[in-house]
């Protein structure tokens, strides 16, 4: 790969303080030199290397999507998912995985695949250039429950292949799960610990058994394998945080007990609250028959409530939350996930650097990749975007492609700068 | 508007035989409009103009005997094993690999699980990757013991098995229904053996008439097209007289196969898929495979006869078509080309009708005799624009650097290095 030197850039280097005007070279896969500079300063480009002269725009790292579903096909319901034939769904995978490193995710964490091993062979084929993607940490199915979310079987139907989810019932069985997973290679087990309301098991339960729930981290952690949960009630998050669980998804339902114990254990866990899913539930799903008088009926608008009270609470208290979430169903499209950096800022009030720092500085460590991405420093892997405007100025710019104009991932452009047409250039004046 | 390309000062190789000439194409939307013999056209507005600087012009490639899910490794449980996900990927790699080496049309003639070849046909059409025009195949079908019967005596499972085993008749009108479900162009039939399995071989013929009646059956129920694995003279026969139109192999011949092909010259394509004989013989030492094991294995007495037959075939006008076997590790994919070379080393063909096989015939095999596969007014805008003359060296068409750029339907699959190269010039 060629080294690239971006000249007159402003430079956001994810540490939290104010962008500054400078150049960084990228040699190999890393951030080789990173220099402050005057307004308009220019130096000598070292040989051999592309010059990209960014004309004042905002480069700042690749972000971090935390909680992602390469697998859902944008359908309105788990079933609808699921029916799609291993083919077809591979490929559809392999066509988000591109579209989210064309949106700027230069990496993602897998939350769970609709498919045992499609999260794995994804992971895979990016990793040996078989096709284009992000990092990827790959996910197992949703392991749930007999009548669970995620158990789509029906009573003349219940062959496991129907179901969206691993269905398991009993810690060995949930042992030999767990073990068939870590075989197909998974970075993380998924377990759906609460319900959802859109399935008929209400968020504010808790599905599995402690003895269950200790099984799977058990047997994850002998393998040296993260665990992930979809914990939406109070009871569940707080099996969570005693049971060791990494990652909570959703965490929408709180009381003070939960919130201080999430505080003591705040570098223990990441939160991906997936707040787009609910939004757009409650109000943008009308077209699908999700109604908003529909959904308040399910008790989304509640848990959307309770989530926001939630995530207000978290946020004070500096517990970890991250974007991501849920993208993937028909209201939800994939491709849309700098939203939740919107909905961070305004319905959540974090700062547009506090949102910023949700998608860059967390997600090196939600990657397992401690500091090696997610800042834009010297000797960190060069995951860089470059952006037309300034995104702590309005955040919603990293929804739309076209301001995002280019993206690298690990020294190599995925999409390189477009380049002006001869007649605009310079030489014209 | 549609999008317009002209293709200025470039040598029209048109692909129906006739010598090249001097002239210019201009491309509306996804077809040819006008082939001119004026080297210096005008072009209309907003076309893109590309000047050929005297490059060849010429056809789509069309690649008559393709397994796009034939994973490069030395045995067919090797490329069987292949978990299916993985296997989706390949083949979908593959087939932009091929549509960029300059193959804009492939017949598949097999895959290596149901629905290989279906996903990727529906995801090209679908414009999600990119690839060749294709016609989707079936799995082998074969019988117990036949090519393509992997299983072993302690592994009866169907999905252990490279092809699809049948038992009677009943049993391959089910399986045939099944592929034509999935929804396959054609069902190929596995009707002789083959040196590769040394259990099967070559001259060997494992399917009843009455088996292959059922298939052919269910094939004109459902306007399908049926294709054969025969390289034997009595599956040659046996495919003939059930109107199987494509015929892969068909190495060993007699009188009486010769005279029934000729009859059936203006419905019958042979695709030998010569490369993989030869390769056996005397490329895959590095796979255990030395040219003594292949003699023994039967290939040189196949080759021999394969060379007899097939010169015999092209003189009686049977039409014979370049790709076959390409996707083993003894004949890795995107090496196709090789065919024509082969066609004129050892067949008696002229470059000329070398180039013909790959693309006045490719038309007609794609079943678009009358728009596809000819530099011709009205056509498919399926062009490549070579660097030097295939008349004068073949082996240019197998040279990714010599192939300067691909357009299927009007779209450059792989674009000319001039224009990429302007781009960059001004990045900075």
């Amino acid at each position: 790969m060629a080294d690239v030197h971006y000249t007159n850039v402003r430079i956001f280097d994810g540490g939290g303080e104010a962008p500054f005007m400078g150049e960084v070279l990228v040699q190999g896969d890393k951030i080789a030199r990173v220099v402050k500079s005057g307004h308009g300063a220019r130096a000598a480009a070292v040989g051999g290397t592309r010059v990209v002269d960014g004309a004042g725009a905002f480069l700042m790292p690749g972000m971090v999507e935390a909680h992602t579903h390469f697998s859902w096909n944008d359908q309105p319901t788990l079933d609808a998912i699921q029916r799609m034939p291993p083919e077809e769904h591979i490929l559809w995978c392999a066509e988000v995985a591109k579209k989210y490193l064309d949106m700027g995710w230069t990496s993602c964490v897998g939350a769970a695949a609709a498919k045992p091993r499609l999260d794995v062979v994804i992971r895979n084929a990016i990793n040996d250039g078989t096709i284009v993607g992000p990092r990827y940490l790959a996910a197992s199915q949703e392991i749930t429950v007999p009548g669970g979310l995620g158990d789509t079987t029906q009573p003349h139907l219940p062959q496991s292949d129907f179901a969206f989810g691993a269905i398991v019932s009993g810690s060995e069985e949930m042992r030999r799960c767990v073990r068939m997973f870590v075989k197909w290679g998974v970075d993380s087990l998924k377990i759906n610990l609460s319900g959802e309301s859109i399935t008929g098991m209400a968020s504010d339960r808790c599905q599995f058994t402690d003895a269950e729930i200790a099984t799977c981290v058990e047997e994850a952690k002998a393998w040296g394998k993260r665990v992930a949960a979809h914990a939406r009630s109070c009871n569940s998050i707080k099996r969570c945080v005693t049971h060791g669980i990494e990652v909570i998804y959703h965490a929408s339902f709180t009381d003070s007990e939960t919130l201080d114990l999430l505080e003591q254990h705040k570098m223990e866990h990441f939160i991906a609250p997936g707040l787009a899913w609910l939004i757009n539930t409650c109000h943008h799903a009308s077209e699908w028959g999700l109604t908003p008088e529909v959904t308040r009926k399910m008790g989304y608008h509640r848990e959307l409530e309770a989530a926001v009270e939630t995530m207000k609470a978290l946020r004070k208290r500096g517990v970890r939350i991250l974007p991501g979430g849920d993208y993937g169903f028909a209201w939800t499209p994939h491709g849309t996930n700098a939203k939740d950096l919107e909905y961070f800022v305004k319905v959540v009030g974090m700062s547009t650097m506090e949102a910023l720092l949700s998608a860059t500085a967390w997600g090196g460590p939600m990657m397992k990749m401690g500091k090696s991405i997610g800042y834009v420093r010297e000797g960190c892997y060069a995951d860089l975007l470059l952006i037309d405007g300034d995104p702590l100025a309005d955040i919603t710019i990293l929804q739309d492609k076209s301001r995002i104009l280019s993206v690298m991932k690990g020294g190599e452009f995925h999409r390189a700068p477009p380049l002006r047409s001869m007649r605009t250039t310079r030489w014209a004046a | 508007m549609d999008s317009s390309t002209l293709f200025t000062n470039v040598r029209i190789l048109d692909g129906t035989g006739a010598m090249p000439y001097a002239g210019s194409v201009l491309v509306q939307g996804n077809r040819i409009r006008t082939v001119g013999r004026s080297s210096a056209a005008l072009a209309p507005q907003g076309a893109t103009v590309i000047d050929g600087a005297g490059a060849t012009l010429m056809p789509g490639m069309c690649e008559a005997h393709t397994h796009f899910s034939w994973n490069d490794a030395a045995t067919l449980a090797g490329i069987q094993t292949m978990p299916l996900e993985e296997h989706v990927l390949w083949c979908a790699k593959i087939a932009k690999r091929y549509l960029e080496a300059g193959w804009t049309s492939c017949v598949g003639a097999a895959c290596a699980k149901p629905r290989l070849d279906v996903v990727t046909r529906n995801a090209i059409n679908s414009g999600q990757i990119p690839g060749p025009r294709y016609l989707a195949a079936s799995q082998e079908i074969t019988v117990p013991g036949g090519l393509g019967d992997e299983t072993l005596p302690h592994l009866p499972f169907a999905e252990f098995s490279f092809g699809v085993n049948v038992n009677s008749p009943d049993e391959m009108r089910k399986a045939v229904r099944l592929f034509l479900k999935y929804g396959v162009d054609s069902i190929k039939l596995n009707l002789s053996g083959d040196n590769f399995t040394q259990d099967s071989p070559a001259d060997t013929n494992w399917m009843s008439d009455a088996e292959v009646a059922a298939a052919m059956d269910e094939v004109r129920v459902r306007g399908k097209r049926g294709t054969s694995h025969a390289r034997s003279a009595a599956s040659v026969k046996q495919s003939l007289r059930h109107g199987i139109d494509v015929i892969y192999h068909a190495s060993y011949s007699d009188s009486e196969s010769l005279d029934m092909l000729e009859a059936a010259k203006d419905r019958v394509f042979v695709a030998p898929g010569i490369a993989i004989i030869l390769a056996m013989l005397y490329e895959a030492e590095p796979w255990g495979i030395t040219h003594a094991k292949a003699v023994g294995m039967g290939y040189m007495h196949e080759w021999e006869a394969a060379q007899e037959s097939l010169r015999a075939m092209h003189k009686r006008g049977i039409r014979i078509l370049p790709g076959g076997d390409y996707g083993f590790a003894m004949t890795p994919h995107c090496q196709n080309a090789r065919d024509l070379e082969f066609f004129v080393k050892y067949l008696g063909m002229t470059p000329m009708e070398a180039i013909r096989s790959a693309t006045l015939y490719g038309g007609q095999i794609m079943m678009k005799p009358d728009e596809l596969g000819v530099v011709k007014d009205g056509f498919l805008a399926d062009l490549l624009l070579v660097d030097g003359d295939p008349l004068a060296n073949l082996s240019i068409l197998r040279d990714p650097k010599r192939i300067l750029a691909v357009m299927k339907d009007g779209v450059f699959a792989k674009s000319a290095e001039i224009a990429a190269q302007r781009r960059w010039e001004h990045a900075a």
